[in-house]
């Protein structure tokens, strides 16, 4: 043990190189309320996969928020794909936010859009050419079974076929981290499945996914997935390997 | 920044784009109509001033003093011809004792001039350039050798509260033109900010997605300009008959303090870059507005 300590703060920084985000100590206040997140801190691996549970109002959309950079914190530190957010110039947010998918909650589908041009929304923000984005967004689709409605407004569609049209926008950019908020709260178990088999097959792709939810049952359907509890803004490490996380493969090396 | 007008057609649906729908489009026209008229006002002012100033300051009036009618001729006709021996003279023009009785009879009544009342033989002289001061002296004492009691009024001096008037007026239409400028901003900074807020989902949407502030901008900035574009060509074509309609009025005018009085034709190049220009800066007021909105969310 002795032996390794010299290259320690080596393997420190290997291990932090790895992370897609650290949070230390975070903390988050809304104005001049008290704190909804308070000493929030973990890390986040490459290709991992997490589930964030805890009662309404424990802070689980606060902590996504921090995650897609809807905000920053109020205190404490965040680095996210190897830079330190809390300083990051606001000009430079843009295209960490494009490294990130988000499903929101209430899906926050652009209303005059149509279900094609929802999905394609992301490809386009990207600047990704016409002929380019027809395929994976037709693709795509055809995953969710909405073809048909292609040419539909989200208010045409029912509960499940916005969430699947709020899904597939956060994916069709094979995010690096993928952030969604009770994905699958509006449909039925079947589709549920198929899309938390999305969302394994993107991380074995390597995306990063953290799904905040309700169902702890959903822990089952993913293999090796882990746990962060959020309780009352405070964040408590079931398994402990959010604290303490298998050691790096570089150490395995 | 202007070529930011030009987007793609599927960027063009994430603010829907109502034409003439909106009230925009109509305040836009009527600033533009008003700073349109202020300007062919103003340039109409100026093209008189210049013209008209130009011209009477050339002009000076020799005025004959003699109470004996056959004195009086002689030294008219004399004046006259020492007049046209000068180079420096344009032209020489002795005014009729009708036309000057013609002149009179408003203040003094019909009838009441007759061949025993003194009045003044005038010459009017037009100078080959604007003469100085010391010209209209010179002048004074080479007449005086030949009609003692002669004077030389200078137009531009009688004309001068005139045109320090023009002058003021111009200042006047001046400031107008830029507070209608400035209205026309405010309206336009209002109206984006109405319709930010009525997109704030959308933008934020667009935010959340890694959009920049610039992206959002050129969907308000393609907006506003085709608001302005369209606003700008209704008040530009109204200006436009007003101005053609009150140039005709003039132009049947007699000519006198209004003979310079025209719109120029230079003024219709001027008029038509106003609505060009409104738009630019329309367009500039909606992407600072936008940005400068923006920074306020993460």
């Amino acid at each position: 043990m002795n032996s390794l300590c010299p290259v320690m703060p080596f393997v420190a920084f290997i291990a932090s190189m790895q992370s897609v985000v650290e949070f230390d100590n975070v903390g988050l206040r809304y104005g001049t309320g008290v704190e909804t997140l308070t000493d929030i801190s973990f890390t986040l691996h490459p290709g991992s996969f997490y589930f964030l549970t805890g009662a309404s109002g424990a802070g689980k959309t606060s902590l996504l928020k921090l995650l897609y950079l809807a905000h920053r914190p109020s205190r404490g530190a965040m680095r996210m794909f190897g830079h330190d957010t809390i300083t990051l110039p606001r000009d430079r947010l843009p295209g960490f936010r494009r490294r990130i998918g988000v499903v929101f909650q209430d899906f926050r589908l652009v209303a005059h859009l149509s279900t094609f041009d929802n999905i394609a929304l992301p490809l386009r923000i990207a600047g990704i050419q016409e002929k380019d984005l027809r395929g994976p967004v037709t693709e795509m689709l055809a995953w969710i079974g909405l073809t048909e409605r292609a040419d539909a407004r989200p208010a045409t569609l029912s509960g499940g076929e916005q969430q699947r049209v709020a899904i597939a926008r956060a994916v069709i950019g094979r995010p690096e981290m993928l952030v969604a908020d009770e994905p699958t709260g509006n449909v039925d178990p079947e589709m549920a499945r198929r899309l938390l088999q999305l969302f394994a097959a993107l991380n074995k792709l390597g995306t990063t996914v953290v799904v905040a939810t309700h169902d702890i049952h959903l822990l089952q359907e993913i293999e090796g997935a882990q746990m962060m509890r959020l309780d009352k803004g405070r964040l408590s490490d079931p398994t402990g390997s959010l604290r303490h996380p298998p050691r790096p493969l570089v150490l395995d090396n | 920044m202007l070529l930011d007008f030009v987007l793609p057609a599927h960027d063009r649906k994430l603010i829907p784009e109502g034409r003439l729908s909106g009230p925009m489009p109509w305040v836009i026209a009527i600033m533009l109509f008003l700073t349109l008229l202020v300007a062919a006002g103003g340039l109409t002012l100026a093209e008189a001033a210049r013209q008209g100033g130009q011209d009477l300051a050339r002009q000076v009036t020799v005025q004959i003093i003699e109470s004996d009618p056959a004195q009086r001729a002689a030294q008219r006709a004399a004046v006259t011809r020492a007049l046209r021996k000068l180079d420096s003279i344009a032209e020489v023009k002795p005014v009729p004792d009708a036309q000057v009785r013609a002149l009179l009879e408003p203040w003094l009544g019909t009838g009441v001039i007759d061949a025993d009342v003194p009045v003044p033989a005038l010459v009017d002289v037009r100078f080959a350039s604007v003469p100085t001061a010391e010209t209209i002296t010179r002048l004074q004492s080479t007449l005086r050798s030949v009609a003692p009691n002669i004077r030389v009024d200078s137009h531009s001096s009688w004309m001068a509260p005139f045109f320090e008037l023009m002058r003021a007026l111009l200042w006047l239409a001046a400031a107008v033109f830029l507070l209608l400028l400035v209205a026309t901003s405010a309206v336009v900074i209002l109206a984006v900010r109405s319709t930010l807020n009525t997109h704030r989902e959308t933008i934020e949407i667009m935010h959340m997605m890694g959009g920049t502030d610039v992206q959002a901008a050129r969907l308000f900035q393609r907006r506003v300009a085709l608001d302005a574009l369209l606003g700008g060509a209704v008040g530009f074509i109204v200006a436009a008959v007003v101005i053609v309609t009150v140039g005709d009025r003039f132009a049947a005018v007699e000519p006198g303090l209004l003979s310079g009085a025209h719109f120029p034709y230079y003024g219709w190049a001027i008029l038509a870059l106003i609505p060009l220009a409104v738009m630019a800066l329309a367009m500039l007021m909606a992407r600072m507005t936008v940005i400068s909105a923006l920074k306020r969310i993460l």
